[in-house]
């Protein structure tokens, strides 16, 4: 039986280690300090508008009415749009939205305001650019709100100069209403969501540079050649707890940013999606375990992390429905652990979910690294004593 | 000399297999790996359920209506909306439509018969437009659902303004086709970028300092704008076929114009970034984890309007930024030059920019006469 003295001392030894190569290699520190800033940064301040206000639209009018001017007007005043052309033809904006200076085009035809006086419909066209669909489709939402409302106005309008009881509003209006982000917040869906994922990118990143550093530099044999098994494990838990601290440190900060700063309340717990956070960065040490168990080398694991993670965003199935997707997607997403993560995250922010719910991914996400550790974590030790596996690049 | 550089350049690469791998491979092992998030990428029919508490013989004509509507697929009836809130928590639907008790009671009074639709806000991006889309259908729809329960009212009025929505350059609104060729180039300038320093760090690890003259850099530049150029014609002449993507809008000879500049800004970017990188693996390391934030930086997924202007500045010294709007605009949009001519000079001042940084990175040092040209690695152990 190994002392637990001896284990503890082995984890303190380590964690000192590492502490003090953090502190003489300024890259290295750089990668989880200023860099992580200056990325989870960058993203926050580009969404930080988190509405999209005055899109730029052009108007082509035809009709060149009252009726016409109105709504040009209603249009412009919208908070989300901004009338910002007037071409006098479809070719003139065809070439302003090419030219991406507008996302979209408001068509009012000849004798619309006859036709909205005669009680029929005045058919409005609007043409949108669907390459840029996320600042379209605002665009568009906003654009069929202000005609909705301004086609009840003219309603009333019509049954004032008709004879009224034979004109009524549209039977049937719909009204829509958005849940669990009443603000329709673009920063508290995406940020959320991005500081998460660029954070675990970058764990992965330091974890399997710190243990795969000791491989290139031949330095895992003094660090553990000759130790017994489990002492070399709690050597290397030394090492790995300080990079899980100080990513739990990101993760809370990024969580203070957006509730605190940004005043996007948490629905749900906090603890949970701490717990969550501790949860994700174990999954990844997991696989970091595993891909520099196998791959024995610095150079290569960091390309299979690369390829492995690099996507992790797109499969995760929080911005496009992953269950849409290809059987094989929906496999390599059921295989990366920010999948759960994304998915404790929105239960728990936005939807306010009951503990429970979540509780099923923390317990996904630890299955990781145990999975990664029992294939890696033996393979490492053991590389310890066979100098002919360092330096791989 | 020029000539002499450029074969050597690809000597290099050829013989370290984890560049290869980053500047060949890896562009051919994402076109297939990262599409497949989105394949089968149908316009986007947002699952919904509907809420009868009416129980009329106008609520079921109106659920009967929406089994038909082309931007929704009807997936339940439920109770309560409560049971079809939770559906929306566990994501099995993407919107609720509920149809309030009184709701025939309203028309047949000859008041507007409202319809509560509600959308998931936790999941904006991807049924923003399609949920514009059901509002608004119903919107017109409701006209003959109600028909016949108003013979009394005599005929209900049109809306006074209808309006059809009709969408450009990307017909099947596919959130896949305005991603994925987004993120191609985005690939394309990563992998150029990191396995051009993975190639300048392992060098100097060997071989000290390097030092090329402007021969010498044109070569190396050559061979990289080689690698890109494929890369692209890979991808906008069979990824985006394969894949059915919008494509070929605009002229060929203006893509390749945009294709020129667009790699020729990378490769200068990347000789001026491999000038920093003193560590083989470090390259690797940030390719990691900047993509993210410089796909966003693009402009495609948050528009340049809405995000402050110092930053979207800053964003335009990445290739990517120009370079994606422009491959977008003419392969996809079918834009012409002139109509993107901001990004081709963005593009072409990125190239003076870092070209420039690039020679005199690289210059050879008053003991140094003539540059090196890259040589093969030869180390012991290397694959």
């Amino acid at each position: 039986m190994m002392p637990e003295r001896a284990l503890g001392r082995s984890f303190t030894n380590a964690w000192y280690r590492e502490l003090f190569f953090l502190r003489s290699n300024p890259l290295d520190l750089a990668l989880v300090t200023w860099l992580p800033l200056l990325l989870l940064a960058i993203v926050a301040i580009q969404l930080s508008p988190s509405v999209m206000r005055n899109l730029p639209i052009a108007v082509i009018d035809q009709d060149g009415s009252a009726t016409a001017r109105e709504l040009t007007r209603r249009l412009d005043a919208a908070p989300g749009l901004h009338v910002s052309d007037h071409p006098t033809d479809m070719q003139a904006a065809q070439q302003a939205i090419r030219e991406r200076s507008i996302y979209a085009i408001l068509l009012i035809p000849r004798d619309t305001e006859r036709s909205v006086m005669r009680g029929e419909t005045g058919k409005l066209i609007i043409f949108y650019n669907a390459s840029y669909s996320t600042p379209s489709g605002a665009a568009l939402r906003e654009a069929t709100s202000v005609i909705q409302d301004y086609s009840g106005r003219l309603a009333v309008e019509q049954s004032a100069i008709l004879r009224l009881g034979t004109v009524r509003a549209p039977p049937i209006a719909a009204q829509t209403t958005i849940l669990f982000n009443p603000q329709t917040s673009y920063e508290l869906q995406l940020v959320a969501l991005i500081h998460p994922a660029l954070l675990h990118l970058i764990f992965m990143v330091a974890i399997v540079s710190a243990l795969g550093r000791e491989l290139r530099d031949g330095s895992i044999g003094p660090w553990l050649d000759g130790a017994a098994p489990a002492t070399a494990a709690a050597a290397i838990g030394g090492k790995i707890t300080v990079y899980i601290l100080i990513f739990m440190l990101w993760g809370i900060l990024a969580t203070a940013y957006l509730a605190g700063l940004r005043g996007w309340a948490l629905q749900g717990s906090i603890a949970l999606l701490l717990l969550g956070y501790m949860a994700m960065y174990l999954a990844y040490t997991g696989v970091a375990l595993l891909l520099i168990g196998l791959s024995l080398s610095m150079g290569r694991a960091l390309s299979l992390s690369g390829l492995y993670a690099g996507a992790s965003f797109a499969f995760a199935g929080t911005i496009f429905p992953i269950e849409s997707a290809s059987r094989f997607a929906q496999i390599w997403s059921a295989i990366l652990p920010y999948t759960s993560f994304s998915k404790l995250l929105v239960e728990q922010w936005l939807m306010g979910a009951a503990v429970r719910v979540s509780i099923p991914h923390i317990f996904i996400m630890l299955l990781f690294l145990f999975v990664g550790a029992a294939i890696g974590l033996p393979r490492y030790i053991q590389a310890a004593s066979r100098p002919e596996t360092w330096g791989r690049r | 000399m020029i000539g002499r550089a450029y074969l050597a350049t690809f000597r290099t690469i050829f013989s370290d297999s984890t560049a290869l791998l980053l500047l060949i491979g890896s562009a051919i092992l994402y076109s297939f790996f990262y599409p497949s998030a989105y394949w089968g990428d149908v316009p986007v029919r947002l699952p919904i359920a509907v809420v009868d508490m009416d129980h009329t013989a106008s609520s079921r004509t109106l659920i009967s209506k929406l089994s038909a509507l082309q931007q929704a697929e009807l997936l339940a009836q439920l109770p309560s909306p409560n049971a079809a809130f939770a559906q929306m928590e566990r994501r099995e639907i993407s919107a609720a439509i509920v149809i309030p008790e009184g709701f025939e009671g309203r028309i047949l009074r000859g008041e507007q018969g409202i319809v509560a639709l509600y959308g998931n806000g936790a999941y904006l991006l991807s049924s923003s437009t399609a949920l514009a889309g059901v509002a608004s259908a119903m919107g017109n729809m409701g006209i003959s659902a109600a028909t016949d329960q108003s013979m009394a009212m005599g005929a209900p009025a049109p809306p006074a303004l209808g309006l059809i929505a009709h969408p450009m350059f990307n017909a099947r609104e596919g959130y896949g086709s305005t991603i994925i060729p987004a993120v191609s180039f985005l690939i394309i300038q990563q992998t150029l970028l990191m396995g051009m320093a993975l190639l300048a760090a392992t060098m100097r690890e060997q071989q000290g300092p390097l030092a090329f003259n402007g021969q010498g850099l044109l070569g190396i530049g050559l061979a990289f704008f080689t690698i890109g150029f494929a890369n692209v014609a890979y991808y906008t002449g069979f990824v985006f076929w394969f894949l059915d993507m919008p494509r070929a809008a605009g002229q060929f000879y203006a893509l390749l114009v945009a294709t020129c500049v667009f790699v020729g800004a990378t490769v200068a970017a990347a000789l001026a970034l491999a000038s920093f990188f003193q560590e083989r693996e470090r390259p690797i390391q940030l390719w990691i984890i900047t993509s993210l934030p410089i796909f966003f930086l693009a402009g495609i997924s948050w528009p340049t309007e809405a995000t402050p202007s110092w930053l979207s500045l800053l964003a335009r010294f990445l290739p990517t930024t120009p370079g994606i709007h422009l491959m977008v605009g003419i392969n996809q949009m079918g834009a012409s030059l002139t109509e993107q001519k901001s990004e081709i000079l963005n593009l072409i001042g990125l190239i003076l920019l870092y070209g420039s940084i690039s020679f005199l990175r690289y210059r050879p040092r008053t003991n140094e006469k003539k540059g090196h040209i890259p040589s093969p690695r030869k180390e012991a152990g290397s694959p």
